[in-house]
């Protein structure tokens, strides 16, 4: 048993705003700090995860045979290959948004808080029984937000409605930050974000197309040592989450400075 | 009995149930049973106007007690002492609750208490009612509402809806250290909130004249001690 395990969910509110992209990354960038840590799929009704990962076709048994004690939970899980400290736990088909109750949510959680140091799960969007379910088995939550006065509105719900439930600390993600649409006014800033959400700022992830071409590769761009935006942000924020002290990236400045510059040329002849 | 002086639990006084007692000979016991040092005051049901907290407040830091917090059950105290510019508490009794959850409406339509006092932001989704004044320490954020029969006060940024006066009461007014409205609603007048950003440090109020809300700068005159 590890009672420090860290169970953080990772919501928005909002749906498309980049949770699951987040939860995938995330994982394997703990997995490659040498942390066990695990990926919950708790979006039954729109699972893709396993996509993300790429071991969409390595999937045995899910979560619901767990719950329905057909296998055992170590069956159900599947290990990453390239990073073996990251394992998936895979969400069961959609009918079971209709019979899982938070208690079945907290089984699960609690199951695998005893093998692994992280328990990633990776919400559905709005704040209905599969949010609830989810937050019932949490600790701690992840918000994860765009620049957009809609996901901002969302992602406010949700953070009252964890308040209420006690989940503590709550941090912020902003995604998809474009440092030319803030500059020009044409995007919230950070600051207007931050300033109505009130949570400590975990990380920033810029606007990348390389986010979009791993996904569609079923290879989390945290996996190799790239040096593309998006990646460095999704490292930063893991090393945040283990305490480390790096600071914020500033987006006024993000990719425009030299060495910004030199990186993209190298990775458009890459690419 | 030791309070080590670093300790980061502060000390806390709580002022006695029965108020027959003069302050003054209550109060020197309590004070001598403590060591100089952060101290919480815990006013109980004692309803206190700012001149008499203050005065209260002066005596324990004249003993060498640091204020940390005042908490305490009646609201008015607790508005007179943040009017002083301390951090507040307002302990609940049992059979009454002042935090509301989420997506649920809370009135309090039998209460004799003429105001609701909630500590706490408002995020989208929350709708905080009142059946007599509402007294808000947090900000109203864009979504969220709060609504009164009587007045409504934020001590924060109001960016959400407020409706002072729900039952049509046109001289309840809306105050907030930040009006930035999406809408406003006095009695059964609605407006849209102003655009453009609000002068840096000014409380504003919300009031209805000939017909119309309009805002001006906060009537603040707090209390003189
Ligand atoms: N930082 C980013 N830059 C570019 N595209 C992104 C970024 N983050 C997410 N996306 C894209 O946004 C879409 C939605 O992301 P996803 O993680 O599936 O959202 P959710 O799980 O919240 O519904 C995906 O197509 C993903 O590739
Ligand atoms: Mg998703």
């Amino acid at each position: 048993m590890a009672p420090n395990t860290r169970i953080i969910l990772i919501c928005s509110g909002k749906g498309g705003v980049g949770k699951t992209t987040l939860t995938a990354n995330l994982g394997i960038a703990l997995a490659r700090q040498g942390v066990r840590t695990v990926v919950l799929d708790a979006d039954f009704g729109l699972r893709n995860l396993d996509l993300l990962l790429g071991l969409e076709n390595r999937i045995v048994y899910t979560a619901q045979e767990v719950l329905e004690e057909s296998c055992r939970l170590d069956q159900a899980l599947v290990k990453h290959k390239q990073e073996p400290n990251l394992s998936l736990l895979p969400a069961g088909n959609p009918r079971m948004l209709e019979w899982l109750k938070p208690d079945d949510m907290q089984r699960i959680v609690g199951m695998l808080a005893k093998q692994f140091d992280y328990v990633l799960i990776d919400c559905p969007a709005g704040v209905e029984d599969g949010f609830k379910n989810a937050v019932s088995a949490t600790k701690e939550a992840i918000i994860i937000t765009t620049p957009e006065v809609s996901a901002v509105r969302d992602a406010d719900r949700v953070i009252g409605l964890l308040n209420t439930n006690g989940i503590k600390p709550v941090q912020l993600v902003l995604n998809r930050v474009r440092p030319k649409m803030i500059e020009s006014q044409e995007m919230l800033s950070v600051d207007d974000v931050t300033d109505i959400l009130a949570l400590p700022l975990l990380g920033l992830v810029l606007e990348d197309e390389q986010v979009i071409i791993s996904t569609n590769r079923g290879e989390p761009l945290t996996l190799k040592d790239n040096i593309s935006p998006a990646a460095r942000c999704y490292a930063n924020i893991a090393k945040r989450l283990q305490g480390e002290n790096i600071p914020l990236i500033d987006p006024a400045k993000a990719g425009r400075g030299l060495r910004d510059k030199f990186m993209r040329l190298m990775q458009t002849k890459i690419f | 009995m030791s309070f080590s002086p670093n300790s980061s639990k502060s000390q806390k006084i709580t002022l006695p149930t029965s108020r027959e007692t003069e302050w003054g000979k209550s109060l020197s016991g309590l004070i001598n049973a403590l060591e100089p040092g952060p101290t919480e005051l815990d006013c109980f049901d004692w309803r206190l106007g700012c001149r008499e907290l203050k005065k209260l407040i002066s005596i324990l830091e004249n003993s060498g007690l640091k204020l940390t917090r005042v908490s305490g059950n009646i609201p008015e105290t607790m508005v007179s002492a943040a009017a002083l510019g301390h951090p507040t508490n307002l302990l609940l009794t049992t059979n009454e609750k002042n935090k509301p959850t989420p997506s649920q409406t809370i009135s309090k339509e039998e209460n004799s208490q003429k105001l609701l006092f909630h500590n706490g932001t408002l995020r989208s989704g929350d709708h905080l009612s009142a059946a007599g004044d509402v007294l808000l320490f947090g900000d109203v954020n864009p979504g969220a509402k709060i609504s009164a029969g009587g007045d409504v006060m934020i001590w924060g940024r109001l960016r959400g809806i407020a409706h002072a006066g729900q039952n049509g009461d046109l001289k309840a007014k809306i105050v907030a250290l930040e009006l930035r409205p999406l809408q406003l609603r006095i009695g059964n007048v609605v407006a849209r909130g102003p655009e453009g950003q609000p002068e840096q440090g000014l409380a504003e109020e919300a009031k209805i004249l000939s017909g119309r809300i309009v805002i001006e700068p906060a009537n603040t005159k707090i209390p003189k001690a």
